[in-house]
């Protein structure tokens, strides 16, 4: 007989109270995404549920807030956007390139070490948000000179390093040195070996990782709202300060975009660490 | 044998760009350490506790003692639902809504917490969803407020908290060999039973280790609290940005964050010791 922790069939209360629970959970966690999706599509400007109407009259809006100037705002949802997919961009390719070289010589290293600096990079993770805000809004105005588009990303790199490593590292566990060996016993250089062998045999990790950094770096809204200014603000910053007062339903069309894109990369990610490790 | 193919100096020489990447961080670990014993309030200056006794106000106990219960409430439903939620998930059988079940409960945590707002006010608002549909039905007449109060937090805490506990309990589960359960069922143990004496035992050092980093995250959340709390549930993340926007009392703030790390760090070290202690005991028996 094959005992499960969920009982195929029978069970009885044991097996209606876990998937009574597990609904429960997944309700909370996927209503608010599925009523905003649907919502978007509502021809009413007024939220009331479901919408007798549909329409697309939001998502054309929202190409409109795009495309159209708007001189009312010190900082257009254009501006904000490109500056998001910026700081994402340049978030993911140097925490990706610091952490493979730092994964590679963990993983070669001795285990204290390895242990030591694994803490180290996932300080970052259990850090409050706020604190972190605060501490790099207190020194970027404390600093002399502007910083530019550094100001959001090098708190950015900070929050996104722990995710990076983590996959890098668990890329470094299945490469055994003896395959490097055999590479510069054929007469190849240690770095040749590295950058011919090791470096392809981590591809899946290493895409993990930045596909990671970007998916955190595009929806992160914590730091970044300590860390804007007029001239420079996020997508997430930006949706925040026009819907303060009111809901907008253009504001509902432009997030079911957001939830598309990081459900794809979301998927990405699945697929190429599927089987091997962890998310977290 | 020896796994060492790197020399030490190269070995930093890899390490080092990494160093720099994090030095920002480092830095700003210790400017706030430094920041709240300033005996000023917007400058550092001088040396001294005066942040940390100008917070000893019954304003600020009652902030901390608000964060304390909402981060433990939300604990405790995170727990109630991962558990099941992670013996659904490694039961499924079809890789395809394994998928769906992965990215429905993994999306709270890194869709801009936004959106998610968005959805909490459709549902949950004044003219939401359920309010509509209570009133529709004739149960209500006029609407409940489940949001911009305590329940709204606790919900939305509970949202993006919940993957932060369920994918290490996924991986604790499909660490426990169904022969343990199919031991104790061939003994005559009825599912609770099962679950009360073997599972729960079985899974408990991964069990305190994913809510002690629930409670973590959720005692230092801010935007939740700023987005569904509507300024009227005051928890630390957002005392510590009141002390600063409108107050500039930066020292004030970074004293508050300190406590706040101190506590966090505090849980996690706790359950720490404690799964070892569980651990040492099953050992020696």
């Amino acid at each position: 007989m094959r005992v499960g922790l969920l009982p195929r069939e029978g069970g009885g209360t044991y097996r209606f109270v876990i998937l009574f629970l597990a609904t429960i959970g997944i309700l909370i966690s996927s209503l608010p995404v599925i009523v905003v999706t649907i919502m978007s599509f509502s021809a009413s400007e007024y939220s009331s549920f479901p919408p007798t109407e549909f329409s697309l009259r939001w998502y054309v809006e929202v190409l409109q807030l795009f495309t159209s100037e708007d001189p009312s705002s010190a900082q257009s949802v254009v501006d904000s956007t490109f500056t998001s997919l910026l700081v994402a961009f340049l978030v993911m390719v140097i925490s990706t390139l610091v952490c493979i070289p730092l994964a590679y010589a963990l993983a070669r290293s001795n285990r204290n070490l390895r242990e030591g600096m694994e803490l180290l990079f996932t300080l970052p993770l259990v850090f409050p948000l706020v604190m972190l805000g605060i501490a790099f809004l207190l020194i970027a105005e404390s600093l002399q000179f502007d910083l530019g588009i550094w100001r959001i990303a090098i708190p950015h790199i900070a929050l996104v390093l722990p995710f990076v490593l983590r996959n890098c590292l668990s890329a470094m566990n299945g490469i055994s040195v003896e395959i490097e060996e055999a590479a510069i016993s054929l007469g190849a250089s240690p770095l040749r070996a590295i950058w011919d062998v090791v470096i392809p045999l981590m591809k899946a990790g290493i895409l993990a990782g930045l596909i990671f950094a970007l998916i955190i770096s595009f929806n992160e809204f914590t730091v970044t709202f300590f860390m804007y200014t007029i001239d420079l603000s996020t997508l997430p910053i930006w949706m925040y300060s026009r819907t303060v007062s009111s809901l907008d339903p253009a504001t509902l069309a432009l997030s079911v975009f957001i939830i598309v894109v990081d459900v794809f990369l979301v998927v990405l990610v699945d697929k190429l660490i599927a089987g091997r490790g962890n998310l977290f | 044998m020896s796994t060492e193919l790197l020399p030490r100096k190269q070995a930093l020489l890899f390490a080092a760009p990494a160093f720099i990447a994090i030095l920002p961080f480092l830095a700003a670990c210790f400017f706030i350490l430094r920041f709240s014993l300033s005996s000023e309030q917007g400058t550092i200056e001088g040396l001294s506790i005066q942040a940390y006794r100008d917070l000893m106000t019954p304003f600020f106990g009652r902030s901390v003692w608000l964060t304390l219960k909402l981060a433990f409430v939300a604990t405790l439903i995170v727990m109630v639902l991962a558990v099941p939620l992670a013996f659904v998930m490694t039961s499924l059988r079809s890789s395809f809504f394994r998928r769906l079940l992965t990215i429905s409960i993994l999306l709270p945590l890194i869709l801009n917490l936004l959106v998610q707002a968005y959805g909490w006010i459709l549902l949950l608002g004044p003219s939401g969803v359920l309010n509509s549909t209570l009133k529709a039905m004739g149960i209500i007449e006029r609407p409940l407020f489940l949001l911009f109060n305590e329940t709204g937090v606790l919900l939305g805490l509970v949202q993006t908290s919940l993957p932060l506990a369920v994918f290490p309990i996924v991986g604790a589960v499909r660490a426990i060999s169904p022969e343990y359960l199919e031991a104790a069922s061939s003994l005559g143990a009825g599912h609770w039973r099962t679950f009360r004496d073997v599972t729960v035992p079985l899974l408990r050092p991964g069990l305190v280790g994913a809510a002690s980093i629930v409670f973590a995250f959720n005692a230092s959340a801010f935007a939740i609290p700023l987005l569904l709390g509507g300024r009227r549930v005051q928890m630390m993340g957002l005392v510590i940005r009141d002390m600063i926007s409108p107050l500039f009392n930066w020292s004030g703030a970074a004293a508050a964050g300190m406590i706040l790390i101190a506590l966090t760090i505090f849980v996690l070290a706790a359950s720490s010791w404690l799964v070892r202690l569980t651990t040492t005991t099953k050992e020696t028996r």
